[in-house]
């Protein structure tokens, strides 16, 4: 026997009455038709050739119309060399920024989750004073990189306590992670330019090292918020209690907070990993041929003299949404397991 | 009755603890506290929340910075020690057990970050898991457990090491009232078959009373008293530490003293010998007094409830709005709204002075 359930608690679907069945599964189903439809349309499309198309709409292969490999045959044979380099830089381009995002940005978050800081405001502002005309003195007036350097450092720990001492208005934890998080505020638009001339001075446009660097900080603040939460709910008992087991901190790190958090870093690192596979503006701005990504060549698919290449387009989408079906496949088990449960009291 | 002090088994140490201060910020949490525990003592921190016994405790464990003072662990200076090298066990009030480690593995985890290796250290793990009763549950996770076995696993990780201390921050605070009777049982039993120096908080005066050695007795970061639990129940420092031990409380009548005669109200009771207060304060524990005829005993005041307990009856009276409880054996029968009067043997009465709390007669 089902026990009652708490007026709280919402009803199992086993409990429903057949009416109520009958409307979730066909909203279920609507909602299923509706999400897979342009997947299965995205899949017929790219067996089709441009007469298919434009005299269509054809919904059922073979039936309809008949199915041929031409698309296929464009980007793989006839075309191979772009597309696969194109993939490979999307994936290169997109595991590296997430890693050094997720390892960057998820130890920013366990610091800020577990140690105070308590920075001087008019330090950090006199910090960037001196940073500024550092970089006037040796770009405009043409002072020695390591002159101005060397007297930037000095004055900077001559001044931080003469001038920290006058003014105790200090910043924490909190006024830390806002402004990461604010970074992530501001539209990636606006500071397209800057970063394009950025690069352009140091020569690294149209490299992977260059969209890498980009996606990475621009999808830190992301895994600061996240992680910064998770780390939270892991409870410092946990950390104190081997500690004083006897683990040094790396080994805490390795055997309590790592494992504990596995849940966190995978969502994490599967959010972040679509974000940078799906980036299109900047890797427009960053790359021209060399490190172009998968959605630059989808994007320049409908730019061509023969007008929309539905077809072919289509494959590119297909092969493009591929990799990333499978990582969710791979790491949705850790996002759905909860792992902390039985951590505290129960 | 408290045991006495096991022999200490060699690895006990004592401790000393010399002029703790503790400041978050401006905030003064603890005030010079110094305490000198005894090799295989069991030393109870009892206050209430936020009086700094938690706090100390973290200190003892290098889990909290010591602002000023000295901590000595044997003969060893450890005050700027890691925690790791001060060689003690910590009972958690959450158990702060691993989640994703089996009962074995959070038994073991000590062993296994000092590398022991592995026959030596299964035989351990069985040996302390066998100890607290848990063998059979080896292989489950901390969420298959429930609290009373979560709390067991908590204490076979510490004892597995056999540290030269232990310390427990309110260990059986989570657990129901019966078991934590049964593991107070224990825990006391286990302590004294260790004979591990033993630190303990809480802010439960029966546990305090029932398993130390010695009680200190804290408020507001500051030591009020630091005796046997029959010291501090007899013969309590100040109105504070009257007040928190005894349960019921201390009954309390505020009132003067003047020309050995205690005023309050329509109430004047000599007491002899008892220096001159001008604000005075009137104590009785609620077992030492009886209830009488109405005009017979040393003040009279209104029935309010009877409480039987089973094996007495508690009668609360008001006297001009004062509470006053009365433990009576469990065949006394009496209704509420009735006059009552309150007698007792004066040598059990209590003077403080009610500005200072400091006590100026002992009953």
């Amino acid at each position: 026997m089902t026990p009652k359930r708490s007026i709280f608690e919402a009803p199992r679907i086993g409990q429903m009455s057949m009416a109520t069945k009958i409307v979730l599964y066909s909203l279920l189903l609507i909602w299923s038709a509706f999400v897979l439809f342009p997947i299965y349309w995205l899949i017929i499309t790219s067996f089709k050739d441009a007469a298919d198309v434009n005299q269509g709409p054809f919904f059922i292969p073979f039936v309809d119309y008949q199915p041929t490999l031409h698309a296929w045959k464009e980007l793989f044979v006839n075309d191979y060399e772009d597309t696969l380099r194109a993939y490979f830089n999307s994936i290169v381009i997109s595991l590296s920024a997430t890693a050094l995002s997720v390892l960057i940005g998820s130890m920013a978050a366990y610091a800020l989750s577990r140690v105070s800081y308590a920075p001087n405001l008019i330090t950090i502002l006199y910090f960037i004073a001196l940073l500024a005309l550092t970089v006037l003195a040796v770009t405009i007036y043409q002072v020695d990189w390591r002159l101005a350097s060397a007297v930037a450092i000095a004055m900077f720990f001559f001044l931080a306590r003469a001038v920290g001492n006058l003014y105790q208005f200090q910043l924490h934890n909190g006024d830390i992670l806002f402004w990461i998080i604010s970074q992530r505020i501001l539209a990636p638009i606006v500071v397209v330019v800057p970063i394009y001339i950025m690069f352009q001075s140091v020569g690294l446009l149209d490299t992977h090292i260059a969209i890498i660097i980009t996606y990475a900080v621009v999808n830190m603040p992301i895994v600061v918020w996240l992680m910064y939460d998770f780390f939270n709910s892991i409870p410092r008992d946990l950390e104190e209690s081997a500690q004083l087991d006897g683990a040094t901190m790396i080994g805490t790190f390795r055997e309590i907070v790592l494992p504990l958090s596995r849940t966190g870093l995978a969502a994490t690192t599967l959010l972040v990993m679509i974000l940078s596979w799906n980036e299109y503006l900047l890797a427009l701005f960053l790359s021209t041929s060399k490190a172009q990504t998968m959605p630059i060549l989808v994007a320049a698919m409908n730019a061509g003299e023969r007008g929309i290449l539905w077809w072919t387009m289509s494959v590119a989408i297909i092969v493009m949404i591929i990799p990333v079906v499978v990582l969710a496949i791979f790491l949705q088990k850790y996002i759905s397991k909860g792992l902390l449960v039985g951590a505290v009291k129960g | 009755m408290t045991a006495p002090i096991a022999e200490t088994t060699g690895t006990a140490k004592s401790i000393s603890i010399r002029n703790f201060n503790k400041y978050y910020g401006g905030f003064h949490a603890l005030k010079d506290l110094s305490i000198e525990v005894k090799a295989g003592e069991f030393l109870v921190l009892l206050g209430p929340s936020g009086c700094g016994k938690s706090t100390a405790l973290r200190m003892i464990a290098g889990l909290e910075s010591i602002s000023s003072g000295a901590l000595l662990i044997g003969d060893r200076d450890v005050t700027e020690v890691l925690p790791k090298y001060r060689d003690i066990a910590m009972v958690f009030q959450s158990y702060a057990l691993y989640p994703h480690k089996t009962v074995a593995e959070n038994i073991g985890f000590p062993l296994k970050v000092a590398k022991t290796p592995a026959a030596e250290m299964e035989a351990a793990v069985r040996a302390a898991a066998d100890q607290v009763e848990l063998g059979e549950h080896l292989d489950r996770f901390p969420g298959q457990l429930s609290g009373g076995q979560r709390q067991r696993v908590a204490l076979a990780r510490a004892i597995i090491r056999r540290p030269s201390v232990f310390l427990m921050d309110e260990p059986l605070s989570n657990l129901d009232a019966k078991l934590r009777g049964n593991m107070r049982a224990e825990l006391k039993h286990m302590q004294g078959e260790l004979g591990i120096t033993t630190i303990y908080v809480t802010h439960d005066q029966i546990e305090a009373m029932t398993l130390a050695h010695r009680v200190a007795i804290m408020k507001d970061g500051v030591l009020q008293q630091l005796g046997t639990p029959k010291e501090v129940y007899s013969d309590p420092a100040n109105l504070f530490v009257a007040g928190f031990m005894g349960s019921p409380p201390m009954n309390f009548v505020t009132g003067a003293l003047a020309n050995e005669v205690f005023t309050s109200g329509s109430i004047q009771f000599p007491l002899l010998s008892t220096p001159n207060t001008a604000s005075a304060t009137l104590g009785f524990r609620p077992e030492d007094c009886q209830i009488t005829a109405p005009g017979t005993g040393f003040l009279d005041a209104d029935v309010f409830t009877v409480e039987m307990t089973g094996d007495q009856v508690l009668v609360t009276l008001r006297m001009d709005g004062t509470p006053l409880v009365v433990k009576m054996p469990k065949e006394f029968e009496i209704e509420a709204g009735a006059k009552a009067g309150i007698t007792l043997d004066p040598k059990h009465l209590y003077v403080f002075d009610t500005d200072t709390g400091a006590r100026v007669r002992r009953g």
